[in-house]
């Protein structure tokens, strides 16, 4: 910075269309930062998915798996009808994003304790992750984060 | 909701140690009414689960025991939010009324399954009331924590579902 050459009226001539034409060009806006309860709409459904799995591979856990699928799967509608909502998607994306089904089938575990686990696991991250979101929202997203942490905690209970 | 049956009576006090500070900026005037409510409801939880005690067999005690203390353990930290923020927390009424006479143990289940709601929907209230930090990790806590407490109740009595997918939505 310190050999900077004078200003000669060429370089200042250069340097004004430059800046006009940046003026005129819109600046490519940075992203905006990611919808927090995008990340939680995305677990929802994984979770959701992953329990239908167990409901079907693990026949005594039918009715547990399926309650916390339903659960899991009506957080995940919620979350995303919120997140389309605040900043809807592209047309040419709508359906990618607000497609619960297109989840792929996870692989369930038969075994029926290791099936408990991987739900509840899934549940209590879900449960820390919402309770993290809850503090830096708007008040009706801090309800609504708030109820569907409630929700997971109580479908832990639900498999205990 | 259990209702009050007389005017608002006196109460003991506990010390408790909690994070509360002893003086705090006043709370909004909508977070101040929301708090008062969700306090409401934790005044109401402790009486009942001094009522339901009598109705439900030795196997409850240590559910019992847990429940009643969590929830003086929420009023008392709740009080304190109120009283450090400079208002008066509200009393507790000396007695409830139950939505359903409670007679046997299923009609005591279902009184305080009922009572564990009230306090998700009131603290939920106070998260849609709030943008103070503290409150609302206070308030998401108190959600939570009856939640589980519903649902194990609801899975003692055979209520089903056995959680609603969005405890504390009215």
């Amino acid at each position: 910075m310190s050999a900077t050459p004078p200003l000669t009226r060429r370089a200042l001539l250069l340097a004004t269309a430059a800046a006009g034409l940046a003026a005129c060009t819109p600046a490519p806006a940075a992203p905006p930062p990611p919808d927090p309860l995008a990340a939680l709409a995305a677990r929802a459904r994984s979770d959701a998915a992953l329990a239908n799995a167990i409901a079907t591979a693990v026949p005594a856990l039918a009715a547990p798996a399926a309650l916390v699928a339903k659960s899991r799967g009506e957080h995940a509608e919620l979350l995303q009808r919120e997140v389309d909502r605040e900043r809807p998607p592209k047309p040419s994306s709508s359906g990618a994003s607000a497609a619960p089904t297109t989840t792929q089938a996870p692989s369930a575990p038969t075994d029926q304790a290791a099936a408990v686990k991987a739900l509840t696991d899934g549940l209590t991250s879900a449960q820390r992750e919402a309770i993290d979101v809850v503090a830096g929202v708007p008040r009706y997203r801090a309800g609504m984060v708030g109820s569907v942490a409630a929700g997971c905690a109580s479908l832990v209970e639900v498999l205990a | 909701m259990t209702q009050p049956t007389q005017d608002p009576g006196t109460q003991g006090t506990e010390v408790v140690s909690t994070s509360v500070p002893p003086t705090r900026p006043p709370l909004a005037q909508d977070t101040a009414g929301a708090v008062q409510a969700a306090l409401g409801a934790e005044h109401a939880a402790v009486w009942v689960y001094g009522l339901v005690s009598a109705f439900l067999p030795a196997s409850f005690d240590k559910a019992i025991g847990e429940g009643a203390q969590a929830h003086r353990s929420r009023r008392d930290t709740t009080e304190r939010l109120i009283g450090a923020s400079g208002a008066t927390p509200a009393p507790a009424e000396p007695a409830y009324l139950p939505p359903k006479p409670v007679t046997n143990q299923a009609s005591a289940l279902e009184l305080v399954v009922g009572a564990e709601q009230d306090c998700t929907v009131a603290w939920r209230a106070v998260l849609e009331r709030t943008d103070d930090a503290d409150v609302r990790t206070n308030a998401v806590a108190a959600l939570t924590e009856s939640a589980v407490r519903a649902t194990r109740w609801r899975k003692a009595a055979g209520i089903t579902p056995i959680t609603p997918a969005l405890p504390g939505q009215p």
